[in-house]
């Protein structure tokens, strides 16, 4: 199988990376019509296979789930999940001969095994979901055509994609038909109903494309999402062990922080997350991040890079080949860091603390999330995705930090985001070397020794400007606008 | 040092207060308060020396007691009728005029001379006591009380029936008089406590369950927005009518279980459970922790999985037909502690209401006029009325269950669910909730489903009782 995005010439690349629109709540007026009394078979009972599978059959659809012979035979995991949860659950034979959609929602390295598998089983003209396009658009697996290929990507963890259901609303969710694969045209219909009956729709719907999709989602999630947010905390945390700072005292500073500070990046963007911080502080934060940027920006480069010429997924494949080798090995050495290892102190600190306290971390946050939209939009992936897969998404993968730290974030992360968050950590920590080096407890841990917080007018409306001229800022705040006629309203 | 040790006082046998137990001592000023007919005024009476004494004792209770109350009032003027029965001479008799019922007892005329004119009684002095208008009684009755130089002054509503001018004036001249003269109020209205009080007697059915200290910021907080439920005459709010909700069957039952199961693969909750809630049914759901009652409610809300493997129909839905959660959740409404620990958003009070409309948590849609009218109704039932934006997540947590309550009940969902609605609260608020719950099974059509396993829990007006215990029906 070839790359299929490398079997595109480059004016169908562009066009492909190009899509990406929000979608209007009336878009969705048919509901889960298009679904309603169709056999919707789910492969694959980890945290997103589940939780939507308990959405969609909540929206009155039905569904059930497809194991393995061996997973049914042993009672595995998979097998309990399904069945404590009251669905049916067969073997692939069982089931998917009779599936009008089959939900593929096994882990990325899986893929190409299961699809082979179930390809030959599936009934024609019947439906193959995704909800992430690597295989699709790394692996080049070509579907049978008379079959209709969709991706339903909701932009959340599993347990938050069952954790909004429940509350009456949904998560952000991504849509996208594969061209080469909507023999009845029905593509569409087909998505929009499943982004209902997951709760998607109430949350916001993004129209984009496998190409789109895969090539910001792994650009997103290996450098500002997982691997700056790793690198960071390793760092900051460090450092101000070696400041003398209370650990107990730092590990929670680094934990919360991250949830935090960029909560305030979810209300207003980076302007926001600037504003929260006294003038002097963010004009500091304001030049920690433009060195921060000097430094890393050939670092997101190559990262952007070896995602869009398939090296960086030929690389990870490599290691699925050798059992997760790498990933397995990394995965122990983040275990064993001092931040990891050190529990956070029970000490109160305000909400305000974490910004006064944490220039670095609101710096580190702000240089990341500017530099891979920067670095995706100049690759020619649209702003709109390109919002998404930074800013947008740093405060989920920042409340999986605060939950359990780091473990927590690589335990919800898929495997591919987790890989990728490894090779940017190790790139970037020597990258950074000699710039924690001039770093002291000003900027991290006890916040900046001034006696009073006046600045310098020009130099602040400068830093101002910078701030809110950015790209990202200006359709941040078109799709914020957007979110919030359908959002909760808080 | 006042004592009341055990006392149990009977009025004419009429009313008794039982086994109360207070003091009072030097410097406090105390309010005694409570619901219409809970014994408020015989607490202050007993003071005066009023009543049969049963068992028990009153100590230290000074001599010179003056207590202004309608029912000394009503004595007084039935006792100048009296007087004028009792005349043998055939001339017509004006009574006793105002001027002299106020100098017998007087110690302090110049008092009394400048309270005559404050109150603008000067034109009446020379009036028959008993053709004064009630509010004129009342000035007279006050003017005695307050120039006899009590050592005691207990006040039965003396803000009563005073027009705008003399209750201020009154309310001045008491905060003066707190300076040198312990009182005792009585109000029902507990939002009229003068400043002065220290301490709040909560009179409940002849007794005396709680005395709260002023200081005790949250108690008296607590104290204010239960009597606020117990004594406010606000109805429960109506329901949208924007927002009908689907007509039921009025002969099926809401809810019907058969043979209903909860199964994981190493252990059973509960077997071959039938269960029917028919219509204007209220029910008490009971049994120890563990005996899956929580498992068998989330069965009829459909938050358990395993709704869709049972024999379930609620409300007209045989559920795994194709129906969707929120077609179900539209006739229920639904309070835990579990979802109290979910509703962790910082969404105001109001909006919190609100949501109850849409079943959700939080608020993800505009909501109408209407909708934010019948909210602000709540609240005010609720004693909440100042508090509509503040953010939820900062209440304290009994407040957070009764604007849950409110929140489940806003639509007047045929099916009121309350699984342990008083688990984690102290007594007040324990209190707060039962009354709640009680003026809601009293004003609604709604079929209560309360689910508790403290006995002394019980609500008035449940009469079907299902447990729960080792997986066995009872």
């Amino acid at each position: 199988m070839a790359n299929y995005f490398n079997t595109l010439p480059l004016r169908a690349q562009l066009a492909e990376l190009g899509k990406c629109r929000f979608m209007h709540l009336d878009e969705f007026s048919d509901g889960v019509e298009a679904l309603r009394g169709k056999k919707m078979v789910v492969i694959g009972c980890g945290a997103q296979g589940l939780n939507q599978g308990l959405n969609l059959r909540d929206s009155g659809l039905d569904v059930s789930y497809a194991l393995r012979d061996e997973a049914i035979a042993q009672q595995r995991q998979s097998w309990k999940n399904a069945t404590e949860n009251g669905f049916t659950v067969g073997t692939y034979e069982e089931l998917l001969t009779t599936a009008d959609v089959v939900l593929n929602l096994t882990p990325d390295k899986q893929h190409t095994n299961v699809v082979e598998t179930i390809m030959p089983m599936m009934k024609h003209g019947a439906c193959l979901s995704y909800s992430h396009g690597f295989n699709i658009v790394e692996e080049g697996m070509q579907i049978r055509d008379d079959i209709t290929v969709i991706m339903v990507a909701p932009k959340c963890p599993g347990s938050e994609v069952r954790a909004e259901y429940v509350r009456g609303f949904g998560v952000p969710t991504l849509i996208a038909v594969h061209e080469d694969n909507d023999p009845n045209g029905e593509g569409l219909a087909l998505a929009k109903a499943y982004a209902v009956g997951t709760g998607g729709h109430k949350a916001g719907v993004l129209m984009s494309s496998f190409i789109a999709e895969v090539k910001s989602d792994l650009m997103g999630e290996q450098t500002i999402l997982c691997g700056m947010l790793q690198t960071g905390s390793l760092l900051c945390f460090d450092k101000m062990v070696d400041e003398g700072i209370d650990p107990a005292y730092a590990s929670k500073l680094i934990q919360y922080g991250w949830e935090t500070t960029t909560e305030a990046l979810k209300y207003g963007g980076v302007t926001n997350m600037m504003d929260r911080l006294s003038n002097p502080a963010k004009i500091r934060a304001f030049e920690l991040s433009e060195e921060l940027k000097d430094i890393l920006r050939d670092l997101y480069n190559k990262h952007q890079d070896d995602i869009m010429t398939g090296a960086f997924s030929s690389g990870m494949m490599a290691d699925w080949v050798d059992d997760d080798a790498k990933l397995l090995g990394w995965r122990a050495d983040t275990a064993e860091t001092a931040f990891e290892k050190t529990a956070a102190g029970d000490m109160e600190i305000a909400e305000q603390e974490y910004f006064d306290n944490g220039i670095l971390v609101v710096a580190m946050v702000k240089a990341g999330v500017e530099l891979a939209f920067e670095t995706m939009t100049a690759a020619g992936i649209i702003a709109e995705s390109a919002y998404y897969e930074s800013l947008h998404e740093t405060p989920l993968i920042a409340n999986t930090i605060a939950r359990k730290k780091l473990y927590e974030m690589n335990a919800t992360i898929s495997d591919t985001a987790e890989y990728g968050c490894y090779l940017y950590t190790h790139a970037c920590v020597p990258l950074l070397a000699d710039f924690m080096t001039s770093i002291t407890s000003d900027v991290i841990g006890k916040g900046l020794d001034v006696t009073d917080n006046g600045v310098d007018n020009a130099r602040l409306i400068e830093v101002n400007e910078a701030i809110r001229s950015h790209p990202v800022e200006a359709i941040g705040s078109v799709l914020r606008g957007h979110m919030a006629n359908m959002k909760r309203i808080v | 040092m006042i004592r009341l040790d055990a006392l149990s006082v009977d009025f004419d046998e009429r009313f008794q207060l039982l086994d109360i137990d207070w003091t009072i001592r030097p410097g406090e000023h105390w309010l005694i308060t409570g619901a219409n007919g809970s014994g408020k005024s015989a607490l202050a009476a007993v003071l005066a020396g009023d009543g049969d004494v049963l068992s028990g004792s009153i100590e230290g209770v000074p001599e010179r007691v003056a207590l202004v109350s309608y029912e000394r009032q009503a004595e007084l003027i039935a006792a100048e009728r009296r007087k004028d029965d009792a005349d043998i001479l055939d001339v017509i008799s004006e009574g006793t005029p105002v001027a002299e019922i106020i100098e017998g007892g007087c110690e302090d005329l110049d008092l009394a001379r400048s309270l005559i004119d404050t109150l603008g009684l000067r034109p009446l002095m020379s009036r028959a006591f008993r053709k004064l208008s009630t509010g004129e009684t009342r000035k007279v009755m006050l003017i005695r009380a307050l120039t006899s130089r009590p050592d005691l002054l207990v006040l039965d509503e003396p803000f009563d029936g005073l027009d705008h001018d003399s209750l201020v004036w009154l309310q001045g001249h008491l905060r003066k008089l707190a300076e040198t003269t312990p009182m005792v109020i009585v109000l029902n209205r507990f939002d009229e406590c003068p400043d002065f009080v220290t301490h709040v007697a909560f009179v409940d059915d002849g007794r005396l369950p709680l005395c709260v200290e002023r200081a005790d910021e949250q108690a008296y907080a607590e104290l204010y927005q239960f009597l606020h439920l117990k004594t406010s005459d606000l109805e429960i709010p109506a329901a949208d009518p924007a927002a009908q909700l689907p007509a039921l069957d009025p002969d099926a039952p809401l809810v019907q279980l058969t043979g209903a199961t909860v199964r994981y693969t190493d252990n059973t909750v509960f077997e071959g459970l039938d269960w029917t809630i028919e219509p204007n049914q209220s029910w008490q759901l009971s049994g120890p922790n563990g005996s899956g009652k929580t498992c068998l409610l989330q069965l009829i809300t459909g938050d358990h999985p395993q709704c869709y493997v049972n024999g379930i129909n609620v409300f007209g839905y045989q559920r795994g037909t194709g129906e969707s959660i929120w077609e179900i959740k539209q006739f229920i409404g639904y309070v835990s502690t579990a979802l109290q620990w979910e509703y962790t958003v910082s969404t105001g009070l109001r909006n919190v209401i609100i949501s109850g409309f849409h079943d959700s948590i939080g608020l993800y849609t505009k909501s109408t006029d209407t909708e934010k009218a019948i909210a602000d109704e709540w609240l005010a039932l609720l004693g909440m009325s100042d508090r509509a934006d503040e953010p939820f997540n900062r209440l304290s947590f009994g407040d957070q269950r009764l604007v849950l309550i409110a929140r489940a009940m806003v639509k007047h969902p045929p099916l009121l669910i309350l699984d342990e609605p008083c688990l984690g609260l102290d007594d007040m608020n324990r209190q707060l909730v039962l009354a709640l719950v009680e003026r809601i099974c009293l004003g609604s059509e709604t079929s209560v489903l309360y689910v508790n396993h403290r006995e002394q829990d019980r609500v008035t007006g449940i009469d079907n009782h299902l447990t729960l215990r080792d997986n066995i029906v009872a």
